[in-house]
């Protein structure tokens, strides 16, 4: 049988622990889930299970035990890894059926008439016997992603490990992977083990394991956890309990309170978990400053804004408004065309056609931004910053930057350290920080010059729950405080909720500009913003 | 001004942070040059000889004792021209002679004695040292007086002792220079592109061109640096290299010269997407810059078409205004052919790195 038994592996880095040991057994025909934040140890597992990484501790598979990746070569027939990143093993310049004999061939499958109709039901279920001649680089990103998912699946693996398939993708191209992946494992009794930075899709797993930290916090049926912190979780609290966390409209406490029970969401258990091992959150404030009321209502305002790639159009025709004391989420899938939005925004690409005003001026040159880029804040994708200088000299380089005067950059630093709880990651270096702190400290030294408009790009992709729930609640403060407008890109859908105005984009076009009230009211039937957008994807 | 500042500071806090960069920056400068300096010798070292001596041996035997250290190794004896011939072959002798049984006797005869000389010629320039040292020993065993009027007195110049260690070690000097200017200057700018900080570096309220100016200024620090330990240690420390000239007027020549190198280093980063492509296009661009230069041949030697173009290699003229103020120790003032080369072509070439890397702002 298809019996997978991990046996306390454990993953170490050069310098970190990627994974303490874990523990885990498995049979055929289950669909084991793995759900945490990036770093958390869930690629590191999958990697020392398919043999693609040296480990600590043993792992048996279909009567083969190994502990490192040179004996687990005989099972390695049997294992399909399909690693984290949109197509990333496909090849842009072949085409699809290209790749599926590129697979094929490597994998040294007999090209008998029962392989030609498991591949020609798999293009099926892909949806992709139409596009066989299309070349991969010129798929969408689900696409992608579900041609990536057949090429693996080509050799019928036994045993099935997909990291983080569904990221990134758009939520019509994400039901469709499950589809497949139910109608695989139903018929030929694979066992797989998916990986997932979305709670949401617990549901659709028989079992998860939750990962934080290189650990397993919990584990069992998505329904039993939740059951399980229950008894824990209540409607938000006016006022903060010792030993509570309350955020995104709950409270949390290991003590009964004296509150209305709420029904708890997966998110409850990371926060649960967070209160036993550190307590509560410690507070997040912003720093006073004095609101100028000179700055005009409408913040931004683009009409008709173009951008091409060749064929390819990145943006097409995108009217949107950004409006002072609002947080605006840019929504969409990845190669949506959120990042090329935000570029044309800031001048990072030229605008090919429509005009675009900031602060009530139109942009015509790049001259026209030289004013303005001091009231702009700006979070790139993966939080660059500096690797080589700690958090206290990066700071300094961009209040320096900023032209802020010598004599309040120490205050300064200190001061947002201290209200954003950095303080003692100061003289640390970035790359030896978790995300969340990263994620925290790079708004710092994008609002230290107070900009009046702040543009977020995935600020909070790669980050766990709970900093990802302190990230919002520092953004919505911040809006507050200082009556700043908010522009934020995410592909993690239920982050909507947090936004007081949404514009979904899907292939460069905008396909609906609402506030989060009307949307709900507009679609009574859904549960949450992934059914709403569901709505849109299915009626386009 | 502010952020000026702020720029160098944290390139170099950030070149000091990189110690793979740092240990190969120190290593360039140091070891690198002292390997050039004292490994590549091209002098006649060591030459293996062979003997076959047919004569009573009374002359042979005082040409022979005229061989020695370090010039020649101590001669082996063959019995015969065969066994002579293998070795050659061999590779074991690299010189062989041969004293003809007549030798001796047409020597003190003054009727033409022969030397056979037997030269493994595969080893060109050694052997050819070699044969002239043979040339200059057998000179005293003639009277010169019959052939010349004059006895030769030799004065050498600016460099008495003829050492190569002197003239390599300075040439390789002045290549790691331009190599590490070009480099780090586009590296510079190239991790930010690598890291995904270019587009944040572009957002900062600073002008574009004092940014280009810091960043690239920051690395010819570097450079000046790296100039004063290794002129300091390797060539006056180790090769106890005579300077004749003034060290300012080096330095200054250095310096304009760096910025040169770093707008090669600008145009490259301008094009390249990763430090890959930094040191494939510096490789491409700067070997011709170099073999163009004279630092490994003299201009003056070249093919009148490379003579033509090594015109524009801005290393030429510093290497020669390098070589005018250290064994020459000629004047500031007549270095001005120098420092105008180097600075004709710099800003010409400084200007068009910075307007190609502009454009990306």
């Amino acid at each position: 049988m298809n019996r997978l038994q991990v046996r306390k592996v454990s993953v170490t880095y050069r310098k970190k622990t990627g994974l303490k040991p874990v523990s885990l057994e498995a049979t055929g025909g289950e669909i084991v889930g793995l759900i945490g934040a990036d770093g958390a140890g869930k690629s590191s597992l999958m990697h020392a299970i398919a043999g693609a990484k040296s480990f600590d501790g043993e792992i048996k598979f279909d009567n083969h035990i190994y502990s490192s990746p040179k004996e687990a070569e005989k099972v390695k027939g049997s294992i399909g890894l399909m690693p984290q990143g949109l197509g990333l093993i496909l090849y842009e310049q072949l085409s699809v059926n290209e790749h599926l004999d590129f697979f094929a061939d490597i994998r040294g499958i007999r090209q008998d008439s029962a392989f030609k109709t498991y591949r020609e039901r798999l293009l099926h279920m892909a949806g992709l016997s139409d596009f066989t001649e299309r070349q991969a680089g010129k798929l969408s990103g689900g696409m992608m992603q579900k041609l990536a998912l057949i090429c693996t699946l080509l050799h019928r693996p036994k045993l099935l490990l997909l990291d983080e398939p569904t990221t990134g993708v758009d939520p019509l191209s994400r039901m469709e992977l499950w589809d497949i992946l139910n109608d695989i494992i139903a018929k030929e009794k694979t066992l797989c083990i998916v990986s997932t930075a979305y709670m949401a899709e617990a549901t659709k797993m028989d079992r998860v394991f939750l990962f934080e930290d290189g650990e397993i916090i919990d584990k069992g049926k998505a329904g039993e956890l939740i059951e399980k912190v229950r008894p824990f979780s209540y409607e938000a609290a006016p006022e903060p309990f010792e030993k509570s966390i309350t955020i995104h409209g709950y409270t949390y406490s290991l003590k009964p309170l004296k509150l209305k029970p709420k029904e708890p969401t997966l998110d409850a258990v990371f926060f649960i978990n967070f209160i036993k091992k550190y307590g509560p959150i410690p507070e997040i404030s912003i720093v006073h400053k004095d609101r100028d009321e000179d700055v005009p209502a409408t913040i931004m305002e683009a009409k008709g804004l173009t951008k091409r790639f060749g064929e390819f159009v990145a943006n097409d025709h995108i009217d949107m408004e950004l409006n002072r004391g609002e947080i605006l989420g840019l929504l969409g899938a990845n190669g949506a065309g959120k990042t090329t939005f935000i570029k044309m925004l800031l001048g990072l690409l030229p605008i090919d056609d429509g005009e675009l005003f900031l602060l009530g001026e139109r942009i015509k040159s790049s001259d026209d931004r030289q004013i303005l880029k001091a009231k702009i804040g700006y979070v790139s994708q993966h939080f660059a910053l500096y690797k080589g200088m700690s958090v206290r000299e990066n700071l300094r380089y961009f209040a320096n930057m900023h032209h802020i005067e010598s004599e309040r950059i120490s205050g300064l630093i200190r001061e947002y350290a201290n209200t954003l709880g950095f303080y003692r990651y100061l003289d640390v270096l970035p790359t030896d920080l978790p995300m969340g702190i990263n994620q925290r400290f790079s708004v710092a030294a994008a609002i230290m010059h107070e900009p009046v408009v702040l543009f977020l790009d995935e600020p909070t992709s790669g980050v766990d729950v709970v900093a990802r729930a302190v990230f919002w609640e520092m953004l919505q403060r911040l809006k507050d405080e200082w009556n700043i407008a908010i522009l934020i890109t995410t592909h993690y859908m239920s982050e909507a909720e947090f936004c007081d105005r949404v514009v979904l984009l899907r292939d460069g076009k905008k396909i609906t500009d609402d506030t989060v009230k009307n949307l709900y009211q507009i679609h009574p039937d859904a549960h949450n913003f992934e059914d709403i957008f569901l709505d849109y994807y299915n009626s386009n | 001004m502010k952020a000026f500042l702020a720029i160098i500071r944290k390139e170099l806090l950030e070149f000091l942070r990189s110690y793979g960069l740092l240990i190969v920056v120190l290593y360039s400068f140091t070891l690198d040059v002292y390997i050039a300096g004292n490994g590549i010798n091209l002098d006649a070292r060591n030459v293996s000889v062979g003997v076959i001596d047919y004569s009573p041996g009374f002359i042979s035997n005082k040409i022979l004792s005229d061989l020695h250290y370090p010039q020649f190794q101590e001669p082996v004896f063959f019995t015969s021209q065969e066994k002579l011939n293998l070795a050659i072959r061999n590779k074991e002798i690299m010189v062989g002679i041969v004293f003809e049984s007549d030798f001796e006797k047409r020597y003190h005869t003054g009727n033409n004695p022969v030397l056979n000389l037997l030269l493994d010629s595969t080893a060109s320039t050694q052997s050819y040292l070699a044969l002239n040292y043979i040339r200059h020993i057998l000179m005293r065993f003639q009277d010169t007086s019959s052939l010349a009027p004059a006895e030769i007195q030799i004065h050498k110049l600016f460099n008495p002792n003829t050492s190569y260690s002197h003239f390599m070690a300075l040439s390789e000097f002045l290549s790691i220079i331009t190599l590490l200017a070009v480099i780090l200057t586009a590296a510079v700018f190239v991790k930010e592109k690598e890291n995904g900080t270019w587009d944040i570096m572009l957002l900062m309220p600073t002008d574009a061109k004092a940014v280009i100016l810091a960043k690239s200024l920051s690395q010819v620090i570097i450079v000046m640096v790296g100039t004063f330990v290794c002129v300091g240690t390797v060539l006056f420390g180790i090769f106890d290299l005579p300077i004749n000239g003034s060290l300012a007027a080096f330095m200054l020549l250095t310096f304009f010269y760096a910025f040169t190198s770093a707008g090669i280093g600008l145009f490259i980063a301008s094009v390249s997407r990763n430090i890959m492509q930094v040191a494939q296009l510096s490789v491409l661009i700067m070997m011709p810059l170099i073999f163009l230069s004279g630092a490994w041949t003299p201009v003056y030697a070249m093919h009148p078409i490379l003579e033509c173009l090594s015109i524009i290699s801005p290393l030429r003229y510093y290497i020669q205004g390098s070589e005018s103020v250290f064994f020459r120790g000629t004047a500031l003032i007549d270095l001005w052919e120098y420092f105008a080369g180097v600075i004709v072509l710099g800003g010409v070439m400084f200007w068009y790195g910075f307007r190609k890397i502009g454009k990306l702002f």
